[in-house]
Order: C-alpha cells, then structure tokens, then sequence
C-alpha cells in the first residue's frame, strides 16, 4: 500500500460523510444543526476534491475504471453504505469518524511529503468546527451502538500495528504510525476508546475495512452523476449527448 | 430521530460579531441558539461564513450590559 493508496482512502471516505451529513441538512434537531450538517458536508466534499487532487502529483493514480460500475471499489468505510437513519449516527461519525480522518491528515501535514504538507494545512483549520461540533453532541449523550461501531471502524481504518500506515511513519511520510494515531484520536476526544477485537487475517487493506458491502445504488448512482441526468431537460441532454 | 427535539430547552442564546478588515470595527451579523460556547462557535461558523471575514467573535447575549434600552433614554 503506498501514500497514494492512503490518501485515496482519506478522499472517498471524505466524499462520503460529505454526503451523508449533507443528508440531514434539513432533519437535525435545531436549525443550527441543519445549517452546520450542510456546511459540514460542502467542507468534506470540497476537501475529498483537493484529496484527488493529490494523487496525480503523488505518483501513480490508484483509480481504475472499475469506480464507474463498482460500488465496491470505493474505499469508503461500511459506516458510510447506507444513509443514517438516527441523529446519534451521525453525532458519532461526526465526533469520531471525522476526527480520525483528521488525525491521519494531521500526520500526511506533520510528514515528509511536500505536496501534502501544502495542499492539506487548511482543512486542519477548517476541520476544528467540525471536531466542536461532534465533540459537544457527543457530550450531550448519544446511545452506545453507533459510538462502538464507530469506534471499531476508526480504529481498524488507522491500520494494524504492522501494516501500512506503520511502514509509512517508519518512512517519515506520517509523522504518526497507527499507535499514535490512535493515542491522538483519544486525546482529542477526550476518551479512551471501547475495547475492540480486530481480525486483522479478514481485513480489506485496500477498503481499510472487515465488512464487506458497498454504498447504496442510489448514492452510487448520484456519484456518478446519474440522478442528476434524470432531471435535466431533454434539450440539455440532447446537447450533452452531441 | 428519537429522544431529540429540534429546540433545546438548555440552549442560550449568542450574538455574533465579525469584520472584513483589520481597519473596521467588530459589527454584529447575526445570532446563534446554542446550549454551550463550542456549538455555538461551530454554529456562528457554519452560519456566518459566507463573507471572508478576518475576524469572527461570538458573546452570550447574557453576558451583554445594557446601559438603556430603546424607549428608556
């Protein structure tokens, strides 16, 4: 796996809690809430973008034709498959989640790669609005299943002790390997993490993740482009077809 | 969504203030409900954030001292 692979994970995964906070911009508990879910989510979407941005100046673009029929070849994390359907999903995504993600981009900043210490400084700064958000819900009290299996997802996303965001930090292109990632996520949060068993022999190195699964058709499809195709005139689509 | 209601009985109530330019003074843009200082920052944040602001601050109404209000000067 290499750096490439890593930040290809960081932007599908961003892509994905875009969306999905951007799904509850109209039903969160307060209308601040609704404002913050939309704006959270055109953050996330905007920094999924300057995260495929990188791979070209990376190196080799780990994106095959595959992403344009497979659900499955998204590496997005099986918390983001289906939409949430209760708020303390996405108090927990939000709080741990988001904040894991921000903690590997910390690690790209603090790490020997030039184009990602640049490219990638300004969504620390745009990502503590979302860590406030996430960490006064989740102080508010949430039920424990989304915090568990958010914390299990996150824990198995930083990688096994061996892998490769260890081989990365050890190459000083993560200034943390998957121990201080995690150290991190905790001081952040203020928390220990829940204990977690992780089959490390059934995890997806390239999917980051032991579910198997893919996000719904329907967000696949938008992704593609192909909900929007549905509702534009058929003039515009005629010029779009010549 | 169980166990949340869309407005908190806990929360109180900010004022938002922000400027473009160093040279101008703090004027308020608007108000944000929220029960502590950190949601409400992220509120005031998500709100607000349309200008380029170079400086954003947020205050509890609360904690404002009104020396008269409009009718009793």
């Amino acid at each position: 796996m290499s750096l490439s692979e890593l930040v290809l994970s960081i932007a599908d995964n961003k892509q994905m809690l875009g969306l999905r906070y951007a799904e509850w911009a109209t039903r969160a508990p307060s209308l601040e809430a609704d404002i913050a879910a939309a704006a959270m989510g055109l953050d996330d979407l905007g920094h999924s973008r300057v995260l495929y941005g990188c791979l070209e100046p990376l190196g080799a673009d780990p994106r095959g034709p595959e992403r344009e029929s497979d659900p499955s070849s998204l590496r997005n994390l099986s918390y983001f498959d289906e939409p949430w359907t209760e708020w303390s999903q996405f108090v927990a995504a939000n709080a741990i989640l988001d904040t894991a993600f921000t903690v590997m981009i910390e690690a790209c900043v603090g790490g020997s790669v030039e184009v990602l210490q640049h490219r990638l400084r300004k969504m620390l700064m745009e990502e503590r609005y979302h860590f406030l958000h996430g960490r006064s819900w989740l102080r508010s009290g949430i039920e424990s299943a989304p915090l568990d299996r958010a914390w299990g997802e996150a824990i198995e996303w930083l990688g096994p002790p061996d892998g490769d965001t260890a081989t990365l930090h050890h190459e000083g292109k993560l200034s943390m390997g998957p121990a201080e990632l995690r150290a991190r996520l905790e001081e952040q949060l203020e928390t220990k993490s829940p204990p977690t068993s992780i089959d490390w022999s059934k995890w997806d190195p390239v999917r980051r993740r032991g579910r198997k699964g893919a996000i719904d058709t329907h967000t696949f499809a938008m992704l593609r482009g192909l909900e929007e195709k549905k509702y534009a005139p058929p003039t515009a689509a005629k010029q779009a077809a010549t | 969504m169980s166990g949340y209601k869309r407005v908190s009985g806990d929360a109180v109530e900010y004022e938002v203030f922000a400027r473009k330019t160093r040279v101008e003074p703090l004027h308020q843009v608007g108000s944000v409900v929220a029960p502590d200082d950190d949601l409400a920052m992220a509120y005031a944040r998500a709100t607000y954030d349309e200008e380029r602001w170079c400086e954003m601050a947020i205050v509890r109404k609360d904690d404002v001292i009104h020396l008269w209000s409009p009718g009793e000067a």
